[in-house]
């Protein structure tokens, strides 16, 4: 092995590791380990200062592999690589070692223990880096056209942004017509804006856009390909179309909480969801009438089915959406009594005003405990509301009523089939899951596969209007620098040693594995699929493995079922991952005693597996 | 015990004109200014005649009258409720009832 330039870097983490782990005696054991040029600690190595040091270190020691022995590689890997680019290292030539989630947290009840695991652990970090590489990303073309699942007001919108964007967009709509909710709703909160009305616009901004494909009646069925480069299968009208796309958006929008029957007196005559009353509002004129007669009281009973052991999640707009109902009602029948049977009010922002307004013009608002829910009863033919208001001093108040109003929110839709197709993370709340609410709120840890909307948790429309154009900047952006990166971080395969069994094939899981006609050593007993013997791609030499480097994901599950070692992972080869079993493996001198235990390279290794680590050793 | 809210209180006062209680949002700033230090009043009278108790509002005329109309409540009030206004509305009503059992 060719010498190396190694520099270590030992994280305190202002504790979290130094209070249980001895970094001194940590820097002390790998100081002399063969390669190794430079060996420092730092309170904080993620730190603008530490990085600046280590960015020197490489410059002026010529380092041409790093080690940073800190947390977990989720949080900092990119840190690291990055600063290492800049001062001239090949990314790939560093190596995280986490001696804090899997060493210092894990034995806070055994320092010394903690301190030879991280001794160990460091030095198989080392072993590793020894045989690492300069990599280089892969370099793809992207396709210049986006799919977006759902034609609601969000899809819809997104596909506006994204066309805007010089995009072409296939917007795929389940139902027969685009539009969504909120095409069917009238008057929307804050300011009365009729959804309807809404939708037709976009729907007129659509039909100008040429570069927009609508497919209704359609369903996503099949995705794969890799990223920036996707085949997707859409099913409409009874045939199968063929899309390649670059990325896909996901605006499937959410479902309406159904209460059970009897719930709340839900199943009564005169109790219905706040959705029904506003259709019921939304298709008539004039007061609103109820078994013919005009209504003339009401009782909103709020958040139901929200907030609770079976759906803990606040739905945000019904609160807003409730009381502007309830001012149009002031409007359409004058002089009805409103009663608004709450647990906490959440008109938030400006929508603060409707709330004040409805008071003033008659909504009487009565507050109840979490643990203590109003009853729906039907006495003498009309229905009643018992609730112990909590701003009446606990007093239990009736209220006799002509409309019950339980006001439901939202819950997620369920979709099974496109998150099968998608493989969607689906949150413990049915919603779908972003990959950071803040920071990354429409991204998701599946690649090109981009949600927004209600589909990943209630929002008003406003706010799904804003979620899907931050879905159009984040598509765009990746879009349109008509090129994507892969990790070059991925297997190959040397031909010399393929015996052209397709072991691998069958074990990848991305399909990324073809068998390929290519000069092979004559000898080899391979055999060949059914399925590969008819691609046709069969070469007198016989075939040979190949991994697309672009469907690779560097899972690493074709490496080890190769029968000759012919597949490599880059940055995880044989040769590295051997290397760091054996430093795992080192004899350590500890108060156990166990200095008996010398341990040559592969000789020993199921005795120690117990000890190390098991992402390292399974 | 329980009450059953009707909407006749709420519609007598209407009919009187200006009762502004309606904007109350609970919060009792009212019932700490009050120099009477009654419990009753402001705030929990408001929410009495609001809800449409009349039994009740009539029970409590004396706390009622004994109102000073010192407009301290008022001059604290973040929702700008005429707490005075609405206390005087509540007498005329109770007049209102006591005349009409005359």
């Amino acid at each position: 092995m060719t010498s190396r330039r190694i520099g270590v870097y030992i994280c305190h983490c202002g504790g979290n590791i130094s209070d249980y782990v001895d970094v001194p005696a940590v820097v002390g054991a790998v100081r002399d380990e063969p390669d190794v040029v430079v060996v420092r600690d730092a309170m904080f190595t993620c730190s603008d200062l530490t990085q600046q040091e280590i960015f020197s270190d490489i410059v002026e020691h010529r380092l041409d592999g790093l080690v940073v022995a800190s947390c977990s590689p989720k949080l900092h890997t990119f840190t690291f690589r990055e600063m290492a680019r800049r001062a001239g290292l090949n990314p790939y030539e560093y190596t995280q070692v986490n001696i804090r989630e899997q060493c210092s947290w894990a034995h806070t009840d055994d320092p010394q223990g903690a301190t030879r695991k991280a001794i160990s652990l460091v030095r198989a970090g080392i072993a590793g880096t020894r045989g690492t590489r300069p990599l280089e990303p892969t370099v793809v073309e992207t396709t210049q056209r986006v799919l977006v699942v759902g034609g609601g007001l969000t899809g819809m919108r997104a596909a506006i942004g994204l066309a805007d964007l010089g995009l072409a967009v296939v917007l795929v709509e389940k139902t027969a017509t685009l539009g969504g909710r909120v095409g069917g709703m009238g008057p929307m909160f804050p300011h009365g804006r009729v959804g309807a009305d809404l939708v037709a616009r976009l729907r007129d901004d659509i039909g100008r856009r040429p570069a927009v494909t609508v497919l209704t009646g359609a369903e996503l069925v099949a995705k794969s390909g890799t990223y920036g480069n996707y085949h997707v299968v859409v099913a409409v009208g009874g045939e199968r179309r063929e899309l390649a796309v670059g990325q896909v958006v996901v605006a499937t929008g959410f479902a309406d909480y159904e209460p059970h029957i009897g719930e709340l007196g839900y199943g009564m005559p005169g109790v219905l969801t706040l959705p029904e009353l506003v259709s019921r509002l939304d298709s008539s004129h004039g007061p609103l009438l109820h078994d013919g007669r005009r209504v003339g009281s009401i009782a909103y009973l709020y958040c139901v089915g929200s907030r609770n052991e079976e759906h803990s999640h606040c739905s945000k707009y019904c609160c807003s959406a409730t009381v502007h109902t309830a001012l149009r009602i002031t409007e359409r029948n004058p002089g009805a009594r409103q009663y608004h049977v709450y647990r906490d009010m959440r008109t938030y922002g400006r929508n603060e005003e409707m709330l004040t307004q409805s008071r003033r013009r008659g909504s009487l608002y009565l507050k109840f405990a979490d643990d203590d829910p109003p009853e729906v009863a039907r006495e003498h033919g009309r229905l009643e509301v018992t609730v112990r208001d909590l701003l009446s001093a606990g007093e239990e108040i009736r209220l006799p009523v002509d409309l019950v109003v339980l006001v439901t929110g939202m819950v997620a839709r369920q979709n099974r089939e496109l998150v099968d197709v998608l493989k969607l993370p689906v949150g413990r709340d049915g919603f779908f899951n972003e990959i950071h609410p803040k920071l990354r709120p429409v991204e998701t840890v599946v690649d090109g596969v981009t949600i927004c909307g209600t589909c990943q948790g209630p929002k008003t429309s406003a706010e799904s209007v804003a979620s899907g154009l931050a879905a159009v900047t984040h598509v765009g952006a990746m879009l349109k620098r008509g090129v994507a990166e892969l990790d070059p971080q991925v297997a190959s395969v040397n031909p010399e040693a393929c015996n052209g069994c397709a072991v691998c094939v069958e074990a990848c899981p991305f399909g990324a594995i073809s068998m390929v006609g290519a000069p092979r050593p004559a000898g080899g007993g391979h055999r060949v699929t059914p399925a590969e013997a008819g691609s046709g791609e069969a070469s007198p030499g016989g075939l040979v493995a190949a991994v697309a480097a672009t469907g690779c994901k560097g899972c690493g599950a074709c490496a080890p079922v190769c029968p000759t070692g012919a597949i490599d992972l880059a940055g995880y080869t044989d040769a590295q991952v051997t290397a760091i079993i054996d430093a795992l493996a080192m004899d350590l001198p500890g108060p156990e005693g166990r200095t008996g235990d010398v341990v040559g390279p592969g000789g020993a290794r199921l005795r120690v597996a117990a000890e190390a680590p098991a992402e390292v050793v399974r | 015990m329980s009450t059953v809210v009707t909407s006749v209180l709420a519609d007598e006062l209407a009919v009187l004109g200006g009762f502004d209680a309606g904007v109350c949002m609970n919060c009792g700033v009212c019932t700490a200014a009050c120099p009477l230090g009654l419990d009753l009043l402001p705030r929990r009278l408001l929410r009495h005649a609001l809800l449409g108790m009349a039994e009740r509002v009539q029970g409590e005329s004396e706390a009622i009258f004994s109102c000073l109309l010192c407009r301290a409540c008022e001059a604290n009030c973040p929702a700008g409720v005429h707490i005075a206004e609405d206390v005087r509305l509540l007498r005329r009503w109770l007049l209102g009832k006591f005349e009409e059992a005359q």
